[in-house]
């Protein structure tokens, strides 16, 4: 198709605010299926599927679509990631467009990872289309949230399509609008092929699936390619669309938006943001600067019982064929033996990952305090840069520790404005700046709902370190479930942070040591071990635990010997029965890490991830 | 797992085929079951008694008969409560137990008996029908404590019920005590210590409150309207005790148990010194060779199937070679309803956990004799650490648990149960 009646866009939308209903509204209305019989559809062409060798999810879906003015119009609906940790993908995704749907759920309004997003889109000069959802809900305020889309973002009133993608309602001025407002896409057919892989997935059986927007160019079955940034080549097994199901074609011209079957082991060889060319006419330029990602927290990933050590190497392995963004490296505590320090792209990514070992490997994890990397500038002037708190160096050493800071944005009714102020400076935050969505008194019946005095957009700026422990759990308690927040890499800083090292018995318990701030130290210390005094369990003999910071002692208390353990009653000859209690008694210490002498239960290893700040 | 038959271990040279056996007598009957018990006993079926002592007296009259009518140098009517038994049961009780075995002169024959049961006639006639040695449960002297326990006696009449037990002419008595009770302070519980040491018995056990699982009181605990078990306390008030018993001549011979010199309980040092028993009723357990079991546990079931037993005659081998054929047909016969194989290892390792009960401890020469193999060489790991951590202490005699040890016997008995080897 010629390249003036194609439109490439995705839809940028808070989770629930109606993204894939909508998308499934824009299959059905465009005749690609209806959207029941599309899932009994992919279900009933598994095995087809199997055979093809693509059984992946489809990440972009080809709509073709007749406009009121009589042409037939090719759309490539681009999906895109819904959380920040994967913004950079989510920037690859929205470079792959030339427009874009802004949902906003008409009961919610604007929330903070919208924002992000439409500011992303923004800076790639991508077309916005506002579109208030939900209106049939009972709930729905569509003027207060066209007002906030109208005084977010400057878009004029008749911008804004009000619908249902629940009931239909408004799809098909969508539909027009997409044809209307978003610009075909630009591209040389002539120049030297440039493909931008805006995804990328691991098939056992065609190897990694590229999801590719080619800008210049054309690419076709049996070229070989190449990775201009990766710099690895691979031969195109199949080129084709997804409709939603997967339809194969000779080739790929510019503008157009499809996939690549490339027969490559892992998507890190194939990473998303390179860009595609081909090996024997190559271009000159990539399209964008490519910028390989980086983690930005870190955790210890132990199996909680040491014979599974090869499993979570094997499990990591194969998520790591479909995760390019996670890192793993093997490590070793002393207090639980070996393991692997993982790097992710943010909490999300975290949980996910550790969710998916446990759960579609059936590991049992123990899980260090996530931390993030700091950068050390030592006495001799070396620079290192440090992931894991029982690798900072001694204090002594240290000239200067830089922390990574983030530039965080909260949306808020206006009411709980003190609530996040209170939060954000109990953890070092600095207010940047705060502006109003949506007028206090602006018409409103809703009683005591969300926009009772107001949407209010807040930004401060604070330690990244700050937000990774059970921040985004007290903003939502604080504001009732109604804040939302997102948050940017910043400027690290210099600050005054210190080692603080939990002693057992004398003994360092280095997975539970943490990098804080000085004026945090005393009371997380006195946290820490009050903590740990309730969940070890009483031992042969005395235990002290200390927290320390280098030599100095912050905090200190005792575990009181045992000084009972015995069944009272030997007699009524049940004696099997005493047995197997005693064995449950010795098998439940078996299952304790050993610090020293002293045998610590895995619930204490996660001790600082509850500690309790109204206790500081 | 398929040869069944090829997988029977043959026993450890136990205690020796010609040692008697004791027998345990299991009365599921009580007048109210106590809130903290788990054992296998019921309130309000007496309807079911004359049927009860009619299948009893026939698993007992089988095992006799099967058994080619062995020895017992102790029985133990233990329940429940046995005292609650009419007297003319409990008789029918005892003549069949004299029919199937060869009660040994001497036997020691002991019974249960809560203090409200213990009235002249009843004490009487269970002196009529053999017994020699009488468990009262007197449990606590506070009344108040009582009360919280469900029991159905004052510590009036439990004073009273260790006079008349003697006054009719019980010279071997014991007394139950518990302590670690909900709300118990420590001069409660010096208090009834001292009080029981002036009604003079010959024996006292004293246990510390375990919370049993799916008992009312583990409800309370869990609902929050008792507190749990302070182990520290209990500490406190066992190490009075210990004092206390001592100094009044007592032997701490078991772990929960003391006793005037040769008045140890030699049923119980059966089970500690893990030799034979049988058990009989429902819910008892047995010991015999290579094999342990017990029947089935509801009372009603237990009478249809044990009523229907048809006894049979042993021909001419010993009750070791004879056991192993009983147990199947009384487990065809639906009357055992579970058991478990004893390995060798497992024998060692119970061996050990029994037997560090007892202030004797476990003898070298003991096991060696039994095991054909020596006991140092046999835990040497466990008894180093356990002696480092000063819970075990060795010397030529054997191994036996120190004074700390004894609060912290879990510990050590953990270790030797982690050693064994399922059959």
């Amino acid at each position: 198709m010629d390249s003036i009646r194609i439109r490439n866009f995705c839809i940028i939308a808070h989770i629930d605010h109606g993204k894939s209903t909508l998308a499934d509204r824009l299959l059905e209305v465009t005749g690609a299926v209806p959207a029941r019989q599309m899932t009994e559809q992919v279900l009933d062409s598994m095995d087809l599927e199997r055979e093809r060798g693509i059984t992946i999810k489809a990440q972009a879906v080809r709509l073709p679509y007749t406009a009121v003015d009589g042409q037939q119009y090719e759309f490539n609906l681009i999906d895109t990631p819904g959380h920040v940790d994967f913004s950079y993908e989510v920037s690859r995704s929205l470079a792959a467009c030339e427009g874009a749907l802004l949902v906003v759920d008409a009961t919610q309004g604007v929330q903070a990872q919208t924002l992000a997003n439409v500011y992303m889109a923004l800076e790639h000069d991508l077309i916005l289309i506002p579109i208030v959802n939900k209106i049939d809900m009972i709930a729905a305020e569509p003027k207060r949230v066209a007002d906030e889309l109208t005084s977010a973002f400057g878009f004029r009133d008749d911008e804004v399509i009000f619908g249902s993608a629940k009931t239909g309602q408004g799809v098909e001025q969508i539909l027009e609008a997409i044809v209307k407002r978003i610009p075909p896409p630009r591209g040389n057919p002539a120049s030297p092929l440039r493909a931008l892989i805006f995804d990328s997935k691991y098939d056992s059986y065609k190897g990694v699936i590229a999801y590719v927007r080619v800008v210049d160019g054309q690419v076709k079955t049996n070229d070989r390619i190449r990775m201009m940034s990766g710099g690895a080549d691979a031969e195109v097994l199949e080129v084709g669309y997804f409709s939603p199901k997967p339809v194969s074609l000779p080739g790929l011209g510019s503008g157009s938006v499809g996939y690549l079957a490339t027969g490559m082991k892992s998507v890190r060889e194939c990473r998303v943001g390179d860009t595609i060319t081909l090996h024997k006419d190559p271009a000159k330029e990539s399209l964008r600067p490519y910028r390989p990602l980086k983690p930005m927290v870190y955790t210890g990933l132990y199996p909680a019982e040491g014979d599974d050590y090869a499993s979570l190497r094997d499990a990591l392995g194969k998520l790591q064929l479909n995760d390019a963004a996670l890192t793993y490296e093997p490590e070793t505590s002393a207090a639980l033996g070996f393991g692997f320090r993982c790097g992710f792209l943010g909490l999300l990514h975290l949980d996910i990952v550790q969710e998916r070992l446990e759960r579609e490997y059936g590991l049992n994890l123990i899980t260090t305090a996530p931390s993030v990397r700091y950068r050390v500038t030592l006495t001799n002037g070396k620079d290192v840069e440090v992931d894991n708190p029982a690798k900072m160096p001694d204090p002594g050493e240290i000239a200067r520790i830089f922390e990574p800071w983030v530039d965080l944005t909260v949306i808020t009714p206006g009411k709980f404005i003190g609530a996040v102020m209170e939060l954000v400076t109990s953890r070092r935050g600095e207010f940047v700046k705060m502006e109003y969505l949506q007028a206090a008194t602006s018409g409103s019946t809703t009683s005591g709902g969300v926009a009772e005095g107001g949407r209010v957009l807040l930004e401060y700026r604070l330690p990244m370190s700050e937000i990774l422990v059970d921040f985004h759990d007290q903003l939502k308690s604080g504001t009732q479930g109604y804040a939302s927040m997102d948050y940017q890499l910043a400027e690290p800083r210099e600050a005054a942070l210190v080692k603080l090292e939990i002693l057992v018995n004398g003994d360092p318990l280095d997975a539970l040591s943490l990098i804080c701030h000085r004026d945090d130290a005393y009371w997380q210390g006195r946290e820490l071990v009050s903590k740990l005094k309730d969940l070890i369990p009483r031992q042969m003999f005395e235990v002290p635990l200390q927290a320390t910071i280098g030599s100095r002692i912050v905090a200190r208390e005792t575990i009181r010997a045992m000084r009972k353990n015995v069944l009272a009653k030997c007699y009524g000859g049940d004696v099997s029965r005493k047995r197997k209690l005693l064995e449950k008694q010795a098998e439940g210490k078996k299952r304790m890490k050993k610090v020293g002498s002293v045998d610590v239960p895995q619930e204490a290893f996660m001790a600082v991830l509850k500690l309790d700040r109204g206790n500081r | 797992m398929g040869a069944r038959d090829l997988n029977i271990t043959a026993p450890a040279p136990g205690p020796g085929p010609a040692t008697a056996l004791g027998l345990y007598v299991h009365v599921p009957f009580c007048a109210t079951k106590c809130p903290y018990c788990d054992f296998n006993t019921y309130a309000r079926i007496e309807d079911l008694i004359p049927d009860y002592v009619g299948a009893l007296g026939n698993e007992i009259a089988t095992w006799g008969a099967a058994l080619g009518r062995p020895s017992l140098a102790t029985v133990f009517y233990g329940g429940g409560t046995p005292s609650y038994l009419p007297p003319d049961q409990f008789m029918r009780l005892a003549h069949c137990v004299e029919a199937a075995f060869r009660v040994m002169p001497g036997a020691e024959i002991t019974v249960e008996a809560n203090p409200d049961d213990c009235s002249p006639a009843k004490l009487a006639s269970l002196l009529d029908a053999g017994a020699n040695r009488i468990s009262i449960g007197v449990q606590s002297l506070d009344d108040t404590l009582l009360r919280r326990l469900g029991r159905r006696h004052d510590s009036k009449q439990a004073l009273g019920a260790v006079r008349e037990a003697r006054a009719a002419g019980f010279d071997n008595l014991s007394v139950d005590l518990m302590f670690g009770l909900p709300h118990q302070s420590q001069a409660t519980w010096e208090s009834t210590v001292h009080q029981v040491l002036e009604s003079a018995p010959d024996h006292v056990s004293m246990y510390a409150l375990t919370i049993e699982p799916a008992t009312p009181f583990a409800a309370l605990v869990q609902a929050q309207e008792l507190p749990e078990p302070d182990p520290d306390r209990a500490a406190d008030m066992y190490e009075f005790a210990c004092e206390a018993m001592e100094s009044a001549g007592f032997r701490h011979y078991e772990i929960s148990n003391w006793a005037k010199p040769g008045r140890a309980s030699r049923h119980n040092l059966i089970y500690w010194r893990n030799s034979y028993y049988l058990g009989v009723g429902p819910g008892a357990h047995s010991f015999l060779p290579g094999v342990r079991f017990a029947d089935l546990k509801s009372p009603r079931e237990y009478v249809r199937r044990a009523g229907s037993l048809t006894p049979e005659l042993a021909n001419g081998v010993s009750w070791v070679e004879a056991a192993p054929d009983v147990v199947r047909a009384l487990e065809a016969a639906g009357v055992i309803g579970s058991s478990e194989r004893i390995s060798r290892s497992l024998e060692m390792a119970e061996t050990m956990m029994m037997g560090l009960r007892l202030d004797q401890g476990v003898g070298n020469a003991q096991f060696q004799a039994r095991f054909g193999q020596n006991l140092a060489e046999t835990y040497p790991s466990e008894i180093a650490d356990l002696t480092r951590l000063g819970l075990l202490e060795q010397d030529a005699e054997g191994l036996r648990l120190t004074t700390r040890g004894r609060l912290l016997g879990n510990e050590v008995f953990g270790r030797f149960v982690m050693t064994a080897q399922p059959a």
